[in-house]
């Protein structure tokens, strides 16, 4: 095996993990303030993207601007969500929270492309393609930057946490009735949080759209953002960080090394059995809390 | 007014516990049973084949299903693997000559065997966690079915199922695959009926309801939440062998995607989790609301020229498909079956509304 | 409130009975039109294509119903949704068998296999141009089934002869990557490649990637490494451009880089239509609106407002496919009148015109193509395009090779086919 193919396929993966556990960072952020999986996590990249592009495209506004609108826009959609939908579903089984996104996941997806078209949308961020060597090394100018965007959004939320504001919704992660009594609005806590990640879920949708162009298939990225959270523990956004890089390299290398032995494309299965074995053998993930249950 | 009964009052315990605590439902079933059987004779084939038949199959699977999730209260967004397992493992065994009713048991082992190791997950994990092992499930079992062709059959990765018989009955033409598989359908909702009056079924609810509480009152959630994952599977494994003799004839991987699992869970939340009645329901409006829809949509375009744009008129479905779900959970969590009920409790009582059930 | 939504339930459930209704009243009505069953997908995986597709044969056949139809027979498209869906689909087919229909066309891979029994039960001819089964070329293993295009195998072909004819007329040596989605449908023309590369000694190196191959970027730079000299492409929608995008990132050379059918001017504008100047497609049909056909349609249908779509979309290479297979099908009719100008309208009646047809070029628009009831395939020529920035100029005249490797593929199959229904 050649070594600078593999280290080319190691720093792509990095990055490309990135660019996922930016998605899966959002999970986490709902996860950890209000206890629900959000399944609709990749549909709401979906509308990001699908939002740049009509402020972009129909209104003929510049990226700089649209990106910044698009990212308000949908922190306010993020925010109505939780007071519309996911607050009246308090103290319902889990299997119904699920379902409730999952079923606003196949509702997004029907609307974004019924009323905004179907067809394949370019998203141009004006990343050239020309390719970057590092020596014999090649390297992807987008992965390159949509991993340092993403890694710097991450880390901006990890800072995040330790403001003010940060702290109470620690707080409210921690116990949500005692964080009321002391005069926490949690509901606005949480809202904050559907509406952050609402944000990083646009953010990460333009990066992905400026690879494959804006369609429904934006919101396929799910399965791997869950995977990392998964991994990484579902509340724990530095946990969300190592994963996130873990699954990149295990997925990169997996093309480069199985595919050519099994002969077909392993990238999915991967990811599957990455959940399956942190199910297995450590249920709450690298460097999430255990939850402790009581009768 | 419908019922000669005002309200339901026992006196004996033997009494609540009965399938059919009122005549009224007894006769009700009957009389659908009676239609379904005289349904070929009654309708146009298309409504046997394309609208009966799957609600039939469906709600099978449906059933299934909601053993798991209403029943024992463990979530499963991988069933439509189970299913495709037990249909890839009966055609194959009836491609070798195994009669039909012994590959369809095959086919429920094979689903059981399997789903019973993914379900082992459960006893480690639950809720979220849970969803996303069987999620992880559905995903390698898909692989490993495309990327054998000894499995999938070669590289148009489509399996044509054999010419078989049930019962000395040729499954064949339009209505005996719909006889079999109303027959086949029958017993499993009997059986449905009454597994929650079994201890096993007691059993389920309490582990559904708390684990801990349950191990507590002695009853083996480690056991209990096995044999559910065992007998859901397996319920599933023979859906699919149903499933490929009676509707698909033809096999393939794409069938048995997550899209089939989701469209379970759904039909299952929408029609009321737990509720046998609930399944038929929800199977109903999951199944055919997007092709109702669609009608409306281009006989409204025909008889008034509605000109909705192409793109929106073909997303209109996966739309109403969304937003049955969000409705359903915000607005009636129970499901069709609590609606059914609501109204049936209306009657009971009428025109004494006030008056408790 | 109750009573709003009590009458608006009652509304949907009279509507939805009377749509049922409209349907057999129309069927009654039907004495001197065709029915044609349009269940296509609109939302699910081939959404890059359908809505181009079908404006493409809704318009060809308003062209023809405008001009007074065939013989006096007025061919009637019914357009659905069936999601790929499979029970939707067979509720559509069985719909469409219930009202008539003598044609189908789902335009899906999976749901053309799974109706293939039906159909050749039921002798309603399925369409499966640029779908379904690639064995099924083979009429007499299958009937009812016409893929009336060039199919993937042959496309396959085409690629390496053109590659062929580049190199100075050998590929002794050299190195082609195939690139290709991993499913039944990427993996298709493996068979027809290892063949290949064992007849004119190249060497051959399959990257599968996983569908729906919306991340390629562990792939490419194998792909880069490996120093191919040509490259293909194997794939549908979303994985076309990111395969696309990732070749440009890696620096390929775009005139060695190539595709299926699968490729339209949206797609290069998605990457972006100057960074992919030279990529090679195989073109079944003219693409643009030169075509005389093209041109009839935009004077008398587009012109006349009745489109069936955005006009921008005219021309585009999918909406060319879709009046291709139009075409074709009217065609058929045309020879199928000819044979019995009295009907009865049936599926028989439509697969004799439609396996009689004889060098038929549409005006110019496709190659001559021959339907025999032996070959489905119409004769498997195509032509090269290349990507000039702004379209697709075609590189080679209509052309078909390698169809004898191709054609022991497809009895291989369809013998299997016969014998056990694989």
């Amino acid at each position: 095996m050649d070594m600078i193919l593999l280290a080319e396929l190691a720093v792509n993966g990095v990055f490309v993990g990135l660019m996922y556990a930016l998605l899966a960072a959002g999970i986490v952020l709902i996860y950890k303030t209000s206890g629900i999986a959000n399944m609709a996590q990749g549909a709401l990249a979906m509308m990001g993207a699908y939002v740049v592009v009509i402020l972009a495209g129909s209104l003929g506004l510049p990226m700089w601007a649209a990106i910044p609108l698009a990212i308000a826009i949908m922190f306010a959609f993020g925010a109505a969500i939780e007071r519309v939908a996911l607050r009246r579903m308090i103290g319902q089984p889990v299997i119904m929270v699920i379902m409730l996104t999952i079923g606003l996941e196949i509702l997004l997806r029907g609307v974004m492309p019924g009323l905004f078209g179907a067809a394949v949308k370019r998203l141009n961020l004006g990343i050239p393609n020309a390719p970057v060597f590092l020596g014999d090394l090649f390297l992807n100018r987008a992965i390159l930057i949509g991993g340092g965007v993403s890694l710097g959004l991450i880390l901006l939320s990890i800072l995040f946490f330790n403001s003010r504001f940060g702290i109470i919704m620690r707080a409210v992660s921690d116990n949500q009735t005692a964080s009321w009594s002391v005069g926490i609005k949690v509901e606005q806590a949480i809202a904050v949080a559907w509406g952050m990640s609402a944000t990083m879920a646009t953010t990460s949708g333009v990066l992905w759209g400026a690879t494959q162009g804006v369609d429904w298939s934006l919101s396929l990225l799910l399965i791997k953002a869950l995977a990392i959270a998964i991994l990484g523990g579902l509340d724990s956004i530095v946990g969300v960080l190592v994963a996130g890089v873990i699954v990149g390299l295990a997925e990169s290398m997996a093309t480069g090394i199985l595919d050519p032995i099994v002969g077909g494309g392993t990238r999915d299965v991967v990811a599957s059995v990455i959940i399956l074995m942190t199910l297995l053998f450590r249920p709450h993930g690298l460097f999430g809390r255990e939850h402790i249950e009581r009768v | 007014m419908f019922f000669r009964k005002a309200g339901i009052s026992f006196t004996r315990y033997q009494d609540e516990r009965r399938i059919w605590r009122l005549p009224a439902d007894r006769w009700t079933v009957a009389v659908i049973l009676a239609l379904l059987i005289a349904a070929p004779f009654l309708i146009d084939r298309l409504y046997i084949i394309s609208y009966l038949l799957p609600l039939i199959i469906w709600s099978m699977a449906a059933m299934g299903l909601n053993l798991l999730m209403g029943g024992a209260g463990q979530i499963h967004l991988g069933y439509g693997a189970v299913i495709g397992i037990g249909a890839y493992a009966s055609v194959h065994a009836m491609r070798a000559g195994v009669p039909f009713e012994l590959a369809m048991i095959l086919g429920g082992v094979a689903a059981a065997a399997v789903g019973v190791i993914f379900g082992a997950a459960a006893l480690r994990v639950k809720g979220l966690y849970l969803a996303m092992a069987t999620l992880a499930m559905q995903y390698i079992v898909d692989f490993v079915i495309v990327q054998f062709p000894a499995i999938s059959g070669g590289s148009q990765a489509a399996l044509a199922v054999p010419r078989v018989s049930f019962l000395g009955i040729a499954v064949e033409g339009d209505n005996a695959p719909y006889y079999v598989a109303l027959a086949i359908c029958t017993v499993l909702t009997l059986f449905m009926l009454n597994v929650r009056r079994t201890s096993f079924g007691r059993a389920l609810a309490a582990v559904r309801e708390k684990d801990y509480a349950a191990s507590i009152i002695g009853v083996d959630p480690f056991r209990y939440k096995l044999l559910a994952f065992w007998v859901s599977s397996f319920i599933g494994g023979m859906t699919g062998a149903v499933l490929a003799v009676c509707y698909y004839r033809t096999i393939s991987p794409d069938q048995f995607h997550l899209d089939l699992s989701i469209q379970l869970v759904a039909m299952v939340i929408v029609g009321g989790l737990g509720s046998v009645l609930g399944v038929f329901l929800g199977v109903g409006l999951i199944l055919f609301a997007p092709i109702v829809l669609n009608q409306l949509i281009s006989w409204g375009a025909d008889q008034f020229g509605l000109a909705i744009p192409i793109d929106l008129r073909a997303h209109l479905p996966l739309m109403l498909y969304g937003a049955l779900i969000m409705g359903f959970l915000l607005i009636e969590p129970l499901g069709l079956a609590k609606i059914y009920n609501n109204i049936r409790n209306y009657f009971l009582v009428w025109p004494f509304r006030h008056a408790r059930q | 409130m109750s009573l709003t939504r009590r009458t608006m339930l009652t509304g949907a459930a009279v509507a939805a009975l009377a749509s049922q209704l409209g349907a057999r009243v129309a069927l009654a009505q039907g004495s001197k039109t065709i029915k044609f069953a349009f269940p296509q997908d609109f939302t699910k995986i081939y959404t890059f294509v359908t809505s181009e597709y079908s404006q493409g044969q809704r318009d060809y056949i308003s062209l023809i119903n405008g001009r007074g139809g065939i013989g006096g027979y007025m061919i009637e498209p019914d357009v659905s949704d069936h999601a790929n869906d499979q029970p939707r689909a067979i509720e559509a087919y069985e719909r469409a068998k219930a009202q008539g229909a003598v044609l189908i066309d789902p335009l899906s891979t999976p749901v053309a296999r799974a109706l293939v029994p039906r159909a050749l039960e039921d002798k309603i001819n399925l369409i499966t141009a640029f779908s379904g089964r690639s064995d099924a070329a083979d009429g007499t293993a299958f009937p009812y089934v016409l893929p009336m295009s060039p199919n993937y195998w042959t496309q396959a072909g085409l690629l390496i002869d053109f590659f062929k004819q580049q190199d100075g007329g050998s590929l002794q040596g050299k190195t082609i990557c195939f690139v290709h989605i991993d499913t039944p449908f990427g993996k298709e023309p493996l068979p027809i490649l290892e063949k290949l590369a064992a007849k004119e000694g190249f060497k051959l190196q399959a990257f599968p990637y996983t569908p729906p191959g919306n991340d390629q970027s562990a792939i490419w730079p194998q792909v880069r490494r490996a120093r191919p000299d040509w490259t293909m492409f194997w794939g549908a929608a979303v994985g076309q451009t990111v395969a696309l995008t990732e070749a440009v990132r890696n620096g390929l050379d775009m005139n060695r880089v190539s595709s299926s059918v699968w490729l339209s001017e949206s797609d290069m504008q998605v990457v972006g239509a100057d960074q992919t100047v030279g990529v090679i497609k195989v073109e079944p049909c003219a693409s643009g609106r030169d075509p005389k056909i093209i041109q009839d349609i935009l004077k008398e249908v587009v012109g006349a407002g009745k489109g069936a779509g955005p006009e921008d979309k005219v021309g585009t290479s999918y909406y060319n496919y879709g009046v291709m297979l139009a075409a074709l099908m009217l065609e058929g009719v045309r020879r199928a009148v000819e044979i019995a100008p009295n009907g009865p309208v049936t599926g028989e009646w439509l697969n004799a015109g439609l396996t009689s047809i004889k060098e038929f070029t549409a005006e110019g628009m496709i190659p001559p193509t021959t339907i025999t009831p032996e070959d489905h395939q119409g004769g498997g020529r195509a032509r090269i395009a290349r990507w000039d920035g702004a379209r697709f100029v075609p590189a080679t005249d209509w052309f078909s090779a390698n169809q004898d490797v191709v054609w022991e593929e497809v009895r291989k199959y369809s013998e299997e086919f016969k014998k056990t229904g694989k």
